[in-house]
């Protein structure tokens, strides 16, 4: 009948997805929903872009009868000699048309041509990952790094609002002496509340992202597929699974550890809070903020806040940052992040006073 | 039988309010305690500072626990219904079960669920849509179904209809009590527990007015039905409370020879309530 540690945990877990089960569970997988219906849109629509699909496919890729897409830009000069200048020495050439320049036309004085080289094949995006083309390598990741962005703002949005109300709910409909007349610590109160914004919440958001991800993945599939393409070499071959999931699980435990004392500070102010969790966690830093500027002059607290507040960061090669794609091990800054975690075992602990000590309303 | 609550000089001071004002109280196992006080006696506050959900000053000992800095662990043992205590709205009626089976060690699952079925209380339904009365019956399986050594209830019977306060204490006293475990209740309907009491406790003003085994009630104290003459006879005689009745009054008194009031009128126990108000709020005459 003892109840185990793993079990207390579970339990723990289980409650807070039970009571905040909308905004933890049903939120994520209805937004990856709707971008997963979108892209089934466009797979359903696939039949509109496949006549005119068709259309410019014909005329990009054949090839074979020398009548493909050609710019040509007309220059002047004395000799007609041919200037090959190859950009894309496989499949196109530049010739100097050697035939009289019209006055009445364009002046250039030479005249360009861009056109299929005669012999040359329209080739796949992927044939290039083959060739040994870096720039097509995981060329659609951005485009799944950008679904997955969409949920993990999601997820910070949710989360503020979890812990804002975490530590106050209970307070406010007066359950919470129903919580504790069950032999349960703060401290476990608090750290289960505390692990489901950290890890509970994001593995929940993290694992629909890439669900959808693998659907978008499926649909794009079926969609090139529908326009006569081959899909694993267009869509397969372009995605590389590994850094991708990597990076965005990876990506997140670093966001994880500099959004820690972010977070904290919101249970802080949850367990606070007489009425409003959100004034309690804005009011006394905005108060600080000034207060440091006017009568010190400096911005110490304003640039420590922004550094842990969450923000975009890709490639900047910044020590803080806010890492959706993935984590930037070498250049983190260790003090900043090692205060931040000081701050939030502070934040913590005072979690653990006003929970015990000071938790009527 | 063992001491399970041990209490010296307990003070719990609101501002220049003393809500508990140098409490001793010593209660053993087996007991039924009845609280009884007015508004603002300082009960919930005692009950509070014995489940360590308030701060005190003086030295307090529950199951060999100090309730303030081990409350997680004294909730093994003991479980308690508090007079503002709700339970989640947000929660079904099994998710609850699901959460004490999961984090109480000593949460008997089954006989919650068989309590439960004597009543409307469906495991499918959620908190926030039972009415009051059923969500009493819920805590108390809730808390029945634990084997705790200590039961204190705060105005368990709050708000709730004389059928369902009947019916409340009936199957604590008979589906709960086993004459080993120690239940503390704090009740303004006098009436309807004293004779599931075993000890009574009055308090007024933060401080204990008495502490008596019921049994002790019956050898200390006695009331006089006296009218006419008789009632003015027994007036002279130092009394804790006195009450008019048709055609005299009533008196009470503690620690006097029967022999000496018989003649004056019809002698009988005096009920809590009467001497509740005697001592609390009564017209007293100690010579």
């Amino acid at each position: 009948m003892a109840s185990s540690q793993p079990n207390r945990a579970f339990t723990l877990v289980q409650r807070e997805m039970q009571e905040y089960r909308n905004s933890l569970f049903w939120t994520p997988i209805v937004i990856a929903g709707c971008l997963t219906l979108v892209m089934l849109l466009s797979v359903l629509l696939a039949n509109r872009i496949t006549v005119m699909g068709d259309a410019m496919m014909q005329v990009l890729m054949d090839e074979s009868a020398g009548d493909g897409l050609a710019i040509t830009i007309q220059i002047d000069e004395e000799n007609g000699t041919d200037d090959r200048v190859d950009t894309e020495p496989d499949s196109y050439t530049i010739t100097t048309d050697p035939g009289p320049a019209n006055e009445e036309d364009w002046s250039f004085s030479r005249q360009w041509k861009f056109q299929p080289k005669p012999g040359a094949r329209q080739k796949p995006p992927t044939a290039d990952y083959d060739s040994g083309d870096d720039e097509r390598i995981g060329s659609l990741n951005p485009m799944l790094n950008m679904l997955h962005n969409f949920l993990i703002l999601t997820l910070l949005i949710v989360s503020t609002n979890y812990l804002l109300g975490s530590l106050f709910a209970d307070r406010k409909d007066r359950s919470i002496l129903f919580w504790k007349s069950m032999p349960v610590s703060e401290w476990e109160e608090i750290l289960a509340k505390f692990g489901m914004a950290m890890v509970v919440a994001p593995i929940v958001f993290i694992a629909v992202s890439m669900i959808a991800q693998l659907a978008s993945i499926l649909l794009a599939m079926l969609m090139i597929w529908r326009l006569d393409m081959n899909p694993y070499e267009v869509i397969l071959a372009n995605i590389e699974f590994g850094p991708l999931f990597l990076n965005q699980i990876g990506g997140w435990i670093l966001t994880m550890l500099w959004l820690a004392p972010f977070y904290a500070w919101l249970l802080l102010a949850s367990a606070a809070a007489k009425r409003s969790p959100f004034m309690i966690a804005v009011a006394p830093i905005i108060g600080l903020i000034v207060v440091e500027q006017i009568f010190m002059g400096t911005t110490h607290l304003a640039t420590a806040l922004g550094n842990h507040l969450p923000h975009y960061y890709e490639e900047d090669v910044s020590s803080v940052g806010f890492y959706l794609h993935g984590p930037v091990w070498s250049a983190i800054d260790y003090t900043g992040l090692g205060l931040g975690l000081l701050v939030s075992a502070l934040a913590l602990l005072g979690c653990f006073y006003l929970r015990r000590y000071r938790f009527e309303l | 039988m063992s001491s399970i609550i041990r209490a010296r000089g307990l003070v719990k001071a609101f501002a220049d309010i003393r809500a508990i004002d140098g409490v001793d109280l010593e209660v053993k196992s087996g007991t039924v305690l009845g609280l009884i006080g007015p508004n603002g006696a300082g009960k919930t506050t005692l009950l509070r500072a014995l489940l360590g959900l308030t701060g005190f000053e003086g030295e307090l000992d529950v199951l060999g626990r100090n309730p303030r800095s081990q409350r997680a662990e004294l909730m093994e043992q003991v479980s308690f219904i508090a007079d503002t205590a709700l339970l989640p709205g947000w929660m079904k009626v099994g998710q609850l079960l699901d959460y004490v089976t999961g984090m109480h060690p000593r949460f008997n699952r089954q006989q919650a669920e068989s309590f439960l079925q004597t009543t409307e209380v469906k495991l499918s339904r959620k908190v926030r849509h039972l009415s009051k009365g059923m969500m009493v019956q819920l805590h108390l399986a809730l808390v029945m179904a634990i084997d705790a050594k200590l039961l204190i209830l705060d105005e368990p019977t709050l708000g709730l209809d004389i059928l369902f306060r009947k019916r409340f204490f009936e199957q604590l006293l008979n589906d709960y009590f086993d004459g080993e475990r120690t239940i503390i209740i704090s009740t303004h309907q006098v009436e309807e527990v004293q004779n599931i009491l075993t000890d009574v406790m009055f308090m007024n003003n933060g401080k204990l007015v008495l502490q008596k085994p019921m049994l002790a009630i019956d050898e200390e104290f006695v009331e006089l039905h006296a009218v006419g003459e008789a009632a003015t006879q027994a007036e002279a005689i130092p009394y804790v409370g006195k009450r008019s009745i048709l055609g005299g009054s009533a008196f009470i008194y503690q620690d006097i020879d029967r022999e000496v009031l018989a003649p004056l009128g019809e002698l009988r126990t005096p009920s809590i309530s009467d001497l509740f108000v005697a001592k609390i709020g009564g017209d007293s005459n100690h010579g």
